[in-house]
């Protein structure tokens, strides 16, 4: 008989989902993906100036604002018809490649890695070496003294877990230094931001101020520290654990979902963006051994609204899209949209991308047999934070060169007042996914503005036609051979790095003890 | 010779004070979207235009939470302004610290699951130290989409800001 389990939220320390399944024979047999929280912000940009719209938006999120501000200000240079200048794109290149330096690993390590590992394992660690010795001090004492919230929720181990203490205290000394790498890192954006968090240098036209060698200089000692990392810690423990322990889950492809990926493309390597980092393209139905990609139509994108708490509509392409919620809907169970391309469910984010550039590695790791799925999605994400490491410092060293040019320029100041009337689309390939932000203007005012996540391209529910969403679909046939210990659930969803946190950080204490401290 | 002992350490222990002063974080979080959900944000916009002392910074973290990690690491006493949801009358002002609220098994919890500013603070003790911190809240009045604070709130910000002043000097 069929078991239905509610795992809620599902994320282990970003955002907010939901996730039900339906267990028969020990497997998935159906999925429900929902988004909890409200959104909606769009709607307070109707009648600002257009060229709030970029900081505003970075406020849409409390995880990654910045990239928000950089989708905004690419749909404002199409509506203004500016033409950011090569110097401009480079520092905005360098802004972005930051995200995903400390996103990347942040994932595997803080958001993803204990559900591959045992990490009671380090209790039985027999070495000698100090560090590690610490490393097991400090997490037996959070055990006993029962704090261990960073490493929960958690699941028990099952067949996949790496339980070998020598490799599982390795890991959780890497899951220490990734922290601190994280922390360093935050710095790296701020060097062109002028702040972090919420960046304040992109703005329609290009960025704000001019580069200098110092900053140069500060940004590439960052950037030397953390390639050291990733190439020395990050990727290596990405490929130990996805070739070894995990092969068999990575042959199997579990958590493959539709096979339908798309990707915006971002990050010019030329003036002209003829040549980008990650390519744009769409993929319908994978052939591993026959990639055929499609050329990416914006006006193939719609939202339909059927089984989201919002006022029924047909589906709509972004530009006409509205938020009016209907909490009472009938079959409505997400807050989150659901967008397709072409009438399809997509999946967005590191796996689509390297798939549609038909990256050589991961092609590599293909014909080893791995299938696209969940452990198919870490190697992506490491695979190409390597190649925004070594795209960074090409950028850099672009950046310098340029510097010293008559007639350097960062912003398109020529196209900075709003137009009376306009439209623009700013498509744009943050960390977790293909961003688009959609923006009319009427009157020098915003008309309508919309956003679509990448999160909400994966997470989404079931459309008018009742195809799942791409979470949803990458649940069915998911092992799950003890329904209380639904760990290949929880696997496949957090390798998509889903994010669903939209920007509410209230401190609820969830306790009366908080009125003793009531001072006035 | 005891006598001498102490009188040298007690120099040590000023001349340490004059050398390494504690560097002193004030954090103001929220979401300035959602009206009052910004009120730290508020406060904190209003703490940078103010002359400080050199070992006082202040930080608008806006939606921040894992992120803030390198400011947090870097403090030894991090003082918070959030809105707090603790059952009071709109306005209400609190005050703790945040030891004496970590009662449940993971120790906060925000509303909405996303990580909060305090559990980030529980993670920096995991790379380093977790400073003495102490969170100045408001009760909110309206969460709705705004960026302005609701009236009954906005009256709030001097006296906030007074609190945290006062904070400074113990």
């Amino acid at each position: 008989m069929a078991e239905r389990i509610k795992i809620d939220p599902v994320t282990r320390i970003e955002g907010h989902l939901a996730i039900e399944v339906e267990v028969e024979n020990g497997k998935v047999k159906d999925a429900w993906s929902s988004g909890t929280m409200a959104r909606g912000f769009e709607a307070m940009l109707t009648g600002k100036d257009p060229r709030d719209a970029s900081y505003i938006t970075s406020r849409f999120c409390g995880v990654c604002y910045s990239v928000h501000q950089m989708a905004s200000a690419r749909a404002l240079d199409a509506a203004f018809g500016a033409k950011v200048p090569w110097g401009g794109m480079l520092i905005r290149n360098l802004v972005m490649a930051a995200e995903f330096i400390y996103d990347h690993p942040l994932h595997f390590y803080q958001l993803s890695a204990l559900d591959y590992i045992d990490i009671m394992a380090i209790a039985e660690y027999k070495g000698k070496d100090k560090g590690l010795l610490a490393v097991k001090d400090k997490i037996l004492s959070l055990v006993t003294s029962k704090d261990t919230y960073p490493l929960t929720p958690r699941y028990d181990p099952d067949e996949f877990c790496v339980k070998d203490p020598d490799i599982v205290i390795m890991a959780v000394k890497h899951y220490l230094e990734a922290l601190k790498m994280h922390a360093e890192a935050r710095n790296m954006g701020a060097i062109w931001g002028g702040r972090t968090p919420h960046y304040q240098n992109i703005v329609v036209g290009g960025v704000t101020s001019y580069p200098d060698l110092n900053q140069i200089a500060r940004f590439r000692t960052m950037l030397d520290r953390q390639a050291k990392f990733i190439n020395e810690v990050y990727i290596p423990d990405v490929l130990l654990f996805g070739t070894g322990p995990l092969l068999p889950l990575a042959k199997a492809g579990v958590g493959g979902g539709h096979l339908n990926y798309l990707a915006y493309g971002g990050f010019e390597k030329d003036p002209e963006g003829k040549d980008l980092l990650f390519p744009s393209g769409v993929i319908t139905g994978l052939d591993p051994a026959n990639i055929k990609v499609n050329a990416f139509d914006p006006k193939k994108v719609t939202e339909s609204v059927k089984y989201a708490w919002y006022k029924e509509n047909k589906p709509v392409h972004p530009y006409d899209g509205e938020q009016i919620f209907e909490l009472d809907k009938k079959d409505a169970y997400s807050f989150v949209k659901a967008p397709r391309y072409d009438g399809m469910p997509m999946e967005v984010g590191p796996l689509a991308r390297m798939i549609i550039a038909k990256n050589p590695t991961l092609l590599d790791l293909v014909k080893q047999g791995v299938q696209p799925g969940a452990v198919a999605r870490h190697a992506a994400r490491a695979i190409e934070t390597k190649l925004m490491v070594d795209a960074a410092y090409s950028w850099l060293d672009q950046l310098q060169a340029e510097m010293t040019k008559p007639g350097f320029k960062i912003h398109d100041t020529e196209h900075w007042d709003p137009p009376a009337s306009g439209m623009g689309v700013g498509f744009f390939e943050p960390p977790r996914g293909a961003l688009g932000h959609w923006i009319k203007i009427k009157d020098k005012k915003i008309e309508n503005y919309q956003a679509v996540v990448p999160s909400t391209w994966n997470a989404s529910p079931r459309c008018e036609k009742g195809v799942r969403g791409q979470y949803e679909e990458s649940l069915i046939g998911a092992p799950v051979p003890d329904t209380k210990n639904p760990i290949n659930v929880v696997r496949i969803i957090r390798s998509f790095d889903p994010c669903l946190a939209c920007a509410v950080h209230i401190i609820d204490p969830q306790s009366n003890k908080i009125r003793k401290f009531v001072i006035e | 010779m005891s006598d001498n002992f102490k009188s040298g350490s007690d120099a040590l222990i000023k001349g340490g004070e004059q050398t390494f002063e504690k560097k002193i974080v004030i954090l103001g979080v929220g979401n300035v979207l959602l009206s009052d959900e910004g009120v730290g944000v508020h406060v904190a916009n209003e703490l940078i235009k103010m002359e400080l002392p050199a070992n006082v910074s202040v930080v608008e973290g806006g939606t921040d939470g894992f992120r803030l990690l390198n400011v947090i690491t870097e403090a030894d006493r991090l003082i918070v302004v959030d809105a707090v949801k603790g059952g009071g009358e709109p306005g209400t002002i609190y005050r703790f610290d945040i030891n004496d609220v970590r009662n449940s098994p993971s120790g906060f919890k925000t509303s909405v699951h996303q990580i909060g500013i305090l559990e980030v603070i529980d993670l920096s003790g995991l790379i380093g130290k977790t400073p003495h911190t102490t969170v100045i809240g408001v009760e909110p009045k309206s969460l709705e989409m705004s960026l302005e604070l609701s009236p009954e709130i906005k009256d709030k910000v001097p006296r906030v800001i007074e609190l945290v002043l006062e904070d400074l000097k113990k």
